[in-house]
């Protein structure tokens, strides 16, 4: 049987229904096209959500689990403690097993997408033997993404009603931007913290001078971080996009791991000591990397301090010399380190370095890339990093992932890491 | 009456006149960056000299180079530029960042979160996050990769001898 082709409408009514569509995609272009929608056209993706922090990686919340950056300490009772940034958020969490499970989670401060939390910056958090914990983090403060360090303090993590964090204040009060703190109690029970701050840049610019990166400034607390005295510029080159790495010798003052701007725009990594006064000495090279690049790095480096005094430092470069992740070690407080010793597969990107020294044992993890896995990788000395072990994978994962950090418990060497897919770990290192 | 020819162009028109005006009416569009964009962005120019200048809003040096990037668009408004912000950034501080730069109207990308392994090995395996990074791309697909702040001159002369 033959089938009649029947029209779906009359000739006028077809007119008068494609007329009547092409009005109703006039509108919708116009809905479109006129704030407050933003969405661009249907060939183009859709414009960003105004509000993304919330929803990193599909995950949406302030919780732990969305967390992209996270700092761990123990405190002297055994308990885990976690500071982290999630959908705009800094909060801290206590575990009692180690990681697995976090209760009283606290949430100091909301900053939606101020909140610095990306390449290198993280929340700090520290906790003297006394239970005294600080916080610390980097917010945008302004167009020109001009930051300033916010810390929150509490008084004791232990009592009763809870660890009761302080609302969150200025570490400094200068105005200019500060940005990458890393602060921990000294073993006298000072509280020392440093961070890169732009005052003197601003300075120069009034002056009608430039200068490059920024300067790395310090300050000392003698009240858990209820105030800070003596605000000091230490150094006035330093790669103004990059983590501060920070270690106590045997002397029990500071010592300082950055990347300085040398000549030549290089960026290479600088080691700055404290006398016994607490006052800093001039800034040594750490390696001849000669990386040249008006540019950020965003690529901080770490530093530990072995039980025969003897200065780990690890970093990762590009430069003419050398290119990839490296360590080396000073036996005479930074005047000369050893040669600059390659550090995992050059292919893989290996970087974010931690180094965590117990006695004279020295552990390293780092993060690598191979194109379809991240993998946290270590290698440890047990003679103050003459000799190592063969790199070893201790985890991995196929989604985003935090830097690994390296931390101490009980003589024991744990990783630290954050990952989307896994959430929380924190993994014993074993030592065979 | 309307025939079925006449009925396609029509709507054709309709089509065309819908996508101007959503294109008119907010130059500055700022698409979100993933790990499938890149692909995307070199699909639309293939065959032709593309400049990618990947850039971050907390990177100092990118914000101070980005005014430079739109005096150079200016100069060549035919240049074939797509610019991509890879930290972690609100696409309000992106807008007024391309807008301050007068790059409001180049094609503009932009991450949702600071990109990681996997985004950035989409543009560049060997790319380990530091910025800003420049990508000159001839027609025939080879990459030359400026690391840091560009010397302007050097992207006018290789459009020049790739045009």
């Amino acid at each position: 049987m033959r089938l009649r082709s029947t029209p779906f409408l009359e000739p006028a009514a077809r007119a008068g229904l494609i007329l009547g569509l092409c009005l109703l995609m006039s509108f919708a272009a116009r809905a479109q096209a006129e704030p407050p929608s933003e969405q661009a056209p249907p060939s183009v993706p859709a414009p960003m959500h105004e509000h993304a922090q919330s929803e990193a990686g599909g995950c949406v919340g302030t919780g732990l689990k969305c967390a992209t950056a996270v700092t761990p300490a123990f405190d002297a009772h055994e308990n885990l403690w976690v500071a982290w940034v999630a959908g705009g958020a800094v909060s801290v969490a206590r575990s009692t097993d180690f990681g697995r499970s976090f209760t009283d989670a606290t949430t100091i401060g909301q900053y939606g997408d101020l909140i610095d939390v990306g390449a290198d910056a993280k929340p700090q958090l520290t906790i003297d033997a006394h239970g005294r914990a600080v916080v610390a983090y980097g917010v945008f403060k302004d167009k020109a993404y001009d930051a300033q360090v916010w810390i929150s303090t509490s008084a004791s993590i232990w009592a009763k009603e809870g660890a009761a964090f302080s609302a969150p204040r200025s570490l400094s009060s200068d105005p200019a931007s500060q940005r990458f703190p890393v602060l921990s109690f000294a073993p006298n029970g000072r509280l020392f913290a440093a961070w890169l701050d732009k005052r003197t840049v601003a300075l120069a610019r009034r002056r009608g001078q430039t200068q490059a990166g920024a300067a790395l400034a310090f300050a000392w607390s003698d009240d858990a971080g209820a105030t800070f005295s003596s605000e000091t510029i230490a150094q006035d080159n330093t790669c103004e996009c990059c983590r501060l790495a920070l270690a106590f010798d045997a002397r029990r003052q500071p010592v300082i791991v950055f990347r300085a701007i040398f000549a030549g725009h290089e960026r290479d990594p600088a080691v700055i000591l404290f006398n016994s006064e607490g006052n800093p000495a001039r800034e040594q090279r750490v390696a001849e990397d000669h990386w040249s690049i008006d540019g950020c790095p965003h690529h901080g480096p770490s530093v530990a301090v072995s039980a025969d005094g003897a200065l780990h430092a690890a970093w990762f470069t590009q430069g003419k010399a050398h290119q990839g992740l490296f360590y080396a070690r000073s036996e005479n407080r930074g005047q000369k380190f050893s040669e600059a010793m390659p550090i995992g597969n050059a292919a893989q990107q290996p970087g974010r370095p931690s180094l965590l020294a117990l006695g004279n044992d020295i552990w390293l993890a780092w993060k690598e890339f191979d194109g379809t896995q991240i993998s946290i990788k270590e290698q440890h000395s047990t003679d103050a990093g003459r000799h190592w072990t063969n790199p070893r994978i201790v985890a991995q994962t196929g989604h985003a992932a935090d830097h690994p950090v390296l931390i101490a418990h009980d003589g024991a060497a744990f990783l630290s890491w954050m990952t989307r897919d896994q959430g929380y770990r924190l993994i014993k290192l074993e030592t065979s | 009456m309307i025939r079925n020819s006449q009925a396609s162009w029509l709507i054709a028109i309709c089509i065309l006149f819908a996508q101007a005006r959503a294109y008119s009416a907010d130059a500055t569009t700022i698409r979100p960056f993933d790990k499938d964009s890149f692909a995307q962005i070199r699909a639309s120019y293939t065959h032709q000299p593309l400049v990618v200048h990947i850039w971050g809003l907390t990177c100092g040096p990118c914000l101070a180079e980005l005014p430079r990037w739109g005096r150079m668009k200016k100069q060549d408004p035919g240049m074939h530029l797509v610019l991509i912000q890879a930290d972690e950034a609100a696409v309000d501080a992106v807008k007024a960042a391309v807008e301050h730069a007068g790059l409001a109207e180049a094609e503009n990308w932009s991450a949702r979160f600071e990109l990681d392994e996997f985004e950035r090995a989409s543009i560049d395996a060997s790319w380990v996050g530091d910025m800003p990074r420049t990508l000159l791309i001839s027609a025939d697909g080879v990459v030359t990769t400026l690391k840091g702040v560009v010397d302007p001159g050097v992207v006018m002369r290789w459009l020049a001898a790739h045009d």
